[in-house]
């Protein structure tokens, strides 16, 4: 039996439009061709994958497993469900959606608390003083105590929150909370407070591959062309082309702009008659073009880049590595 | 993976009888157990390492990782509750492992409400002795500590209350609180300058004007105060806080006893001497803890235990914030790495945090059958 290099994407929500969004960036279109409804698909030019429309958290266990190949899902949701995590998966590249902190709040009210350290203390006089140990509600169990571990935090009791968890401490049944935010407006609603080295993880939507699944040749090479076209993708949004030609263009001019605006050559040098191709952040294509221009540059084009392809993948060298 | 289960053999059985000649009344608690006690004494560590069910109202419900506790809380539920009772126990216990089955055989004696105590400590080493000796193993290694003696000279000493509870709870937690001495900072509201102006206002004030002022500047910010801390404690820190001025580093001399404490140790008859020489030295009250520790010495010799085998140590702890003085642990000389073979202690603090309205003293330890049982070289 031929077994299918199985991509898992996250089956509803902004998960999946992000997802699906990324891949069709990578011209790699997710079709459903069996209908909408279906939660099996596939990718339009790439024949021998299939599209496993799964939640986060399955997807996580499937890697887990090796039962998929590669898998779109959150950081804190891999970190929290796997234990020893990469032992058993590979985390190839953050996608650039799907941002969020997992972070310790506790109420506004307790403005003596700004530091881990202060909720050592404040941790062991709770208990001191009530006879049991602060409650600390949150669904993310395994990175709590890991990170409460390493501060050397032991008075503290975890109770497991399957969801609203910022309203534990106003409902009484817990002090404070390690929960995910993006922007903080929940906790402040709720009267909590991130506590200002209490950012257990920034996670974001990753690409994951699985350790576990089966890697034989076919799956390797499926691998290398989805990676090779996301690798693509993703240094094309980084930069932008900049195109010039004029006399005055020359190595010292390049190492300036290398040191100052952070450009790369993809050709080499300028040719004899001055022509140059840069890529370079779009942060600084403005002020490199009056430079351009201030060496003699009659004319700066610059454009967006569709896919930058390069003899190295780095993507791929990532999975082989953590493969091997 | 193997699914054998932990079946006693004869001479497991043979053990717990001869606990039961020894007096020691066999009980058997309930293999399933609420979690919430052993997470709330043992620590969220334990967690990983526990066999974790729901029941349909939702309760946590755990395999029993241990004995002390189940025995513990039958007890404080029995009619016996509070009155001298001598327990003994033989079962299995359930707990992930990296190696080794995840169920496996634990024997062990629980003693409550002996007012006796050193008597009843030097009871609790001399049967931890025969349990190895009934598996040909006459002559263990003996680690002992007393976590009281710790407690003691931390509570004579001129430091702030933030110190006294960082200091026990590293104690109870670290194997190695020595080296960790030098890194010791706590946290302090000092190195804040928002907070300077709040502390100067504080200083000398009563914890009624800190109360006050905390109500002021919670109001000021809009903050309501929701659950757990009441504005009282968070006064009261600020109070200590501005109270502990420039210790917000261990004072050195402070660090240089501790670790001259922390350093004694040998045969128990030399570290009582020397402990003794300490106290006069530092000008440090340890005379109760170390009447006592002579005293249990005393017993133990009367016992026909081989005190010069013993090896104490101040920096003996096991890692559980539930012990309260003497603390000890056996070992195989030739297979140290194996474990602990008998583990026990005296907690006298246990039973009041399991609900017990009164104190009631508590000491016991625990047998590793399976260790014991595969030690090399035995039959």
């Amino acid at each position: 039996m031929i077994t299918p290099f199985v991509i898992a994407v996250p089956a509803k929500g902004r998960l999946q439009q992000n997802a699906e969004a990324f891949f069709a960036r990578t011209g790699l279109e997710l079709v459903k061709p069996r209908g909408v409804r279906d939660y099996r698909g596939a990718i339009t030019d790439l024949p021998g994958v299939e599209v496993a429309y799964l939640s986060a958290a399955e997807i996580v266990d499937l890697l887990a497993q090796g039962v998929v190949h590669f898998g779109v899902t959150g950081e804190d949701l891999v970190r929290e469900k796997i234990a020893d995590a990469d032992q058993h998966v590979i985390l190839i590249d953050g996608l650039g959606f799907g941002h969020a902190n997992v972070v310790v709040a506790v109420p506004q009210a307790w403005i003596d608390v700004h530091s881990m350290a202060d909720l050592d203390d404040v941790a062991t006089a709770f208990r001191l003083k009530h006879e049991r140990k602060m409650r600390l509600a949150t669904k993310y169990v395994n990175l709590t105590r890991n990170f409460f571990s390493a501060h050397g935090i032991t008075d503290y009791r975890i109770v497991e929150s399957a969801g609203a968890t910022e309203g534990a401490p106003a409902a009484g049944t817990a002090e404070l909370i390690v929960d995910i935010t993006t922007t903080g407006t929940t906790l402040a609603a709720n009267g909590l407070r991130v506590i200002e080295d209490g950012v257990i993880l920034r996670s974001q939507a990753n690409l994951v591959a699985a350790r576990a699944a089966n890697w034989g040749a076919e799956e390797r090479e499926i691998a290398r062309i989805v990676l090779d076209r996301i690798a693509s993708q993703t240094r094309a949004r980084a930069f932008r082309e900049v195109r010039t030609r004029f006399a005055g263009c020359d190595a010292a001019l390049l190492a300036e702009a290398k040191e100052r605006f952070g450009v790369e050559t993809p050709f080499g040098g300028p040719t004899s008659s001055g022509m140059l191709t840069l890529h370079c952040p779009p942060k600084h294509v403005h002020a490199l073009a009056t430079r351009l221009r201030e060496k003699g540059a009659e004319n700066v084009v610059v454009a967006d880049l569709g896919y930058v392809f390069s003899r190295a993948n780095p993507l791929y060298a990532k999975l082989e590595a953590g493969l091997a | 993976m193997t699914w054998t289960s932990a079946a006693p053999d004869g001479r497991a059985d043979a053990l717990i009888t001869s606990f039961e000649r020894a007096g020691y009344v066999r009980v058997a608690p309930a293999i399933l157990q609420p979690a919430e006690p052993f997470l709330d004494l043992s620590g969220e560590d334990i967690r990983k390492r526990m066999y974790l069910t729901t029941d349909p109202q939702g309760r946590e419900l755990c395999l029993r990782p241990d004995l002390t506790i189940p025995v513990s809380r039958d007890y404080l539920a029995s009619p016996a509750a509070g009155a001298p009772q001598a327990l003994c126990y033989l079962g299995p216990v359930f707990r992930h492992r990296a190696e080794g089955a995840a169920e496996f055989l634990q024997a062990g004696i629980e003693s409550f409400g002996r007012s006796d105590k050193a008597a009843a400590d030097a009871e609790m080493l001399a049967l931890g002795l025969e349990a190895t000796a009934h598996y040909g193993l006459g002559a263990p290694d003996i680690r002992m500590g007393d976590v009281a003696l710790f407690s003691a000279l931390i509570a004579a000493l001129d430091l702030a209350p933030a110190w006294k509870r960082r200091l026990i709870k590293d104690f109870n937690h670290k194997t190695s609180l020595v080296q960790d001495l030098d890194r010791l900072a706590i946290s302090a509201s000092h190195a804040r300058p928002e907070y300077q102006g709040v502390l100067a206002a504080l200083a000398g004030s009563d914890p009624d004007a800190a109360h006050a002022l905390v109500t002021d500047l919670l109001s000021i910010a809009g903050i309501t105060a929701v659950g757990g801390r009441s504005v009282d404690e968070i006064a009261d820190r600020f109070l200590e806080q501005s109270a502990l001025g420039a210790q917000i580093s261990l004072p050195r001399e402070t660090r240089a006893l501790i670790e001259k404490f922390l350093a004694i140790g040998g045969d128990p008859d030399e570290a009582a001497a020397d402990l003794r020489a300490f106290a006069r030295e530092a000008n440090i009250a340890l005379d109760a803890t170390l009447d006592l520790f002579e005293s249990r010495t005393g017993f133990l010799a009367a016992r026909g235990v081989d005190v010069g085998r013993i090896r104490f140590s101040t920096a003996f702890g096991r890692g559980l914030d539930y012990y309260t003085g003497f603390v000890f642990e056996l070992y195989d000389p030739s297979a140290q790495s194996a474990g602990q073979l008998v583990a026990g202690g005296r907690y006298d603090g246990l039973l009041t945090r399991l609900g017990s309205a009164s104190a009631i003293s508590a000491v016991g330890f625990a047998v590793w059958i399976e260790r014991l049982a595969q030690r090399r070289g035995t039959p």
